[in-house]
């Protein structure tokens, strides 16, 4: 039997009467520190629109399919199963595969009960002429119905024939999600970028974005919605990013 | 804008769901209640983590004492809790709500 069909049966017939939800997303580009459920399993697709203008205009709209599972009552793991992109610019046009990724989430500390909630995140980016390393620390806390998070991402690439190019990256980004109620979330993300081509910060790249989200849950879907603008005018990076995030369980 | 929600959340209603004490239990089993002290903290456990990866945690006091079996039964399934963790789930919001 053919691997493709195998997964098929496994996501359409047994996982329907083994698992459930595994969380719904408040924020478009920000993690938050709490976990899936154990047994939990989730269906996540990302839609990300970025248009860069400057030095000239091109479209990119990426697609991520991620397959979420809660391991433990702290641990949470997923599985990228294909991450690709349709690009329109100028001098190219058309679709390209990028790359799959495991990605593990634990769980220090709770947003509610303790001073501030705490996850450590860890993922592994393989693909074509491609390996990304990313690490990121977590931080939430709930006041109510408001949620504060916080991430501080370090990623490395290398990338390339005999991934030989390099570049790392520093991020942190800042959000806040209020609760209009238990199905509607507003809010607000941003975040700071430090780009270090070949690992060096001799361009002294950084860029910010901003801008606002809304997320929907019902029964076991959520689809989160975040637009983000750059203020800061960096060629060669996004001026305006869209994404929207549609999850389900079985 | 922050700050000003920051402060209307901090009340009351939306303070974090107490640790179990002897006095909760005793409260609670006044009210007939078959709880003991390990369900409750069960309960409370699974109530600060398995509710707020799909939102933020209401206050116990925003639904009646006979609302709150059937409002954590219609979830539990999203929210990966058996038949036992969800009793001991309710058993908690209702030994808080015993208190008062």
């Amino acid at each position: 039997m053919k691997l493709a069909l195998r997964i098929v049966i496994f996501v359409f017939v047994i996982l329907p009467h083994v698992s459930s939800f595994g969380g719904a997303r408040h924020f478009g580009f920000i993690y938050e520190a709490p976990t899936s459920a154990p047994g939990s399993f989730e269906l996540e697709n990302w839609v990300t629109w970025a248009r860069t203008t400057d030095p000239e205009r091109s479209d990119e709209v990426s697609f991520r399919h991620e397959i979420e599972i809660g391991v433990t009552d702290r641990l949470q793991a997923s599985i990228y199963l294909a991450d690709w992109f349709y690009e329109n610019s100028p001098g190219h046009s058309g679709s390209t595969y990028s790359d799959s990724a495991l990605e593990l989430i634990y769980n220090l500390t709770n947003p509610v009960i303790d001073p501030i909630g705490l996850s450590l995140y860890q993922e592994y980016k393989v693909g074509d002429r491609l390996f990304e390393w990313e690490s990121k620390l977590i931080a939430q806390k709930n006041f109510g119905p408001l949620i504060l998070a916080y991430n501080a991402t370090l990623e490395a690439v290398w990338e390339g024939q005999g991934l030989t190019e390099r570049e790392g990256e520093f991020q942190q980004a800042l959000g806040a999600s209020y609760e209009i109620s238990p199905r509607i979330s507003v809010g607000l993300e941003f975040l700071h970028e430090f780009l270090f081509p070949d690992w060096d910060d001799a361009e002294r790249i950084r860029n910010v974005f901003i801008g606002p989200n809304v997320s929907y849950r019902h029964n076991s879907w959520f689809v989160t919605v975040t637009a983000l603008a750059q203020p800061t005018n960096t060629p060669d990076e996004p001026e305006f990013q869209l994404r929207t995030i549609f999850g389900f369980g079985f | 804008m922050f700050i000003g929600l920051f402060c209307g959340c901090q009340s009351d209603s939306y303070a974090p769901p107490p640790p179990v004490t002897s006095q909760m239990l005793a409260a609670s089993v006044r009210k007939e209640s078959h709880a003991n002290f390990a369900m409750l903290r069960e309960g409370r456990t699974l109530f600060v983590h398995r509710c707020i990866e799909c939102h933020t945690l209401p206050p116990v006091w925003r639904y009646r004492t006979d609302e709150w079996p059937g409002i954590v039964s219609s979830m539990s399934h999203r929210s990966s809790l058996k038949p036992a963790e969800r009793e001991a789930v309710v058993a908690y919001i209702l030994a808080v709500r015993s208190q008062r």
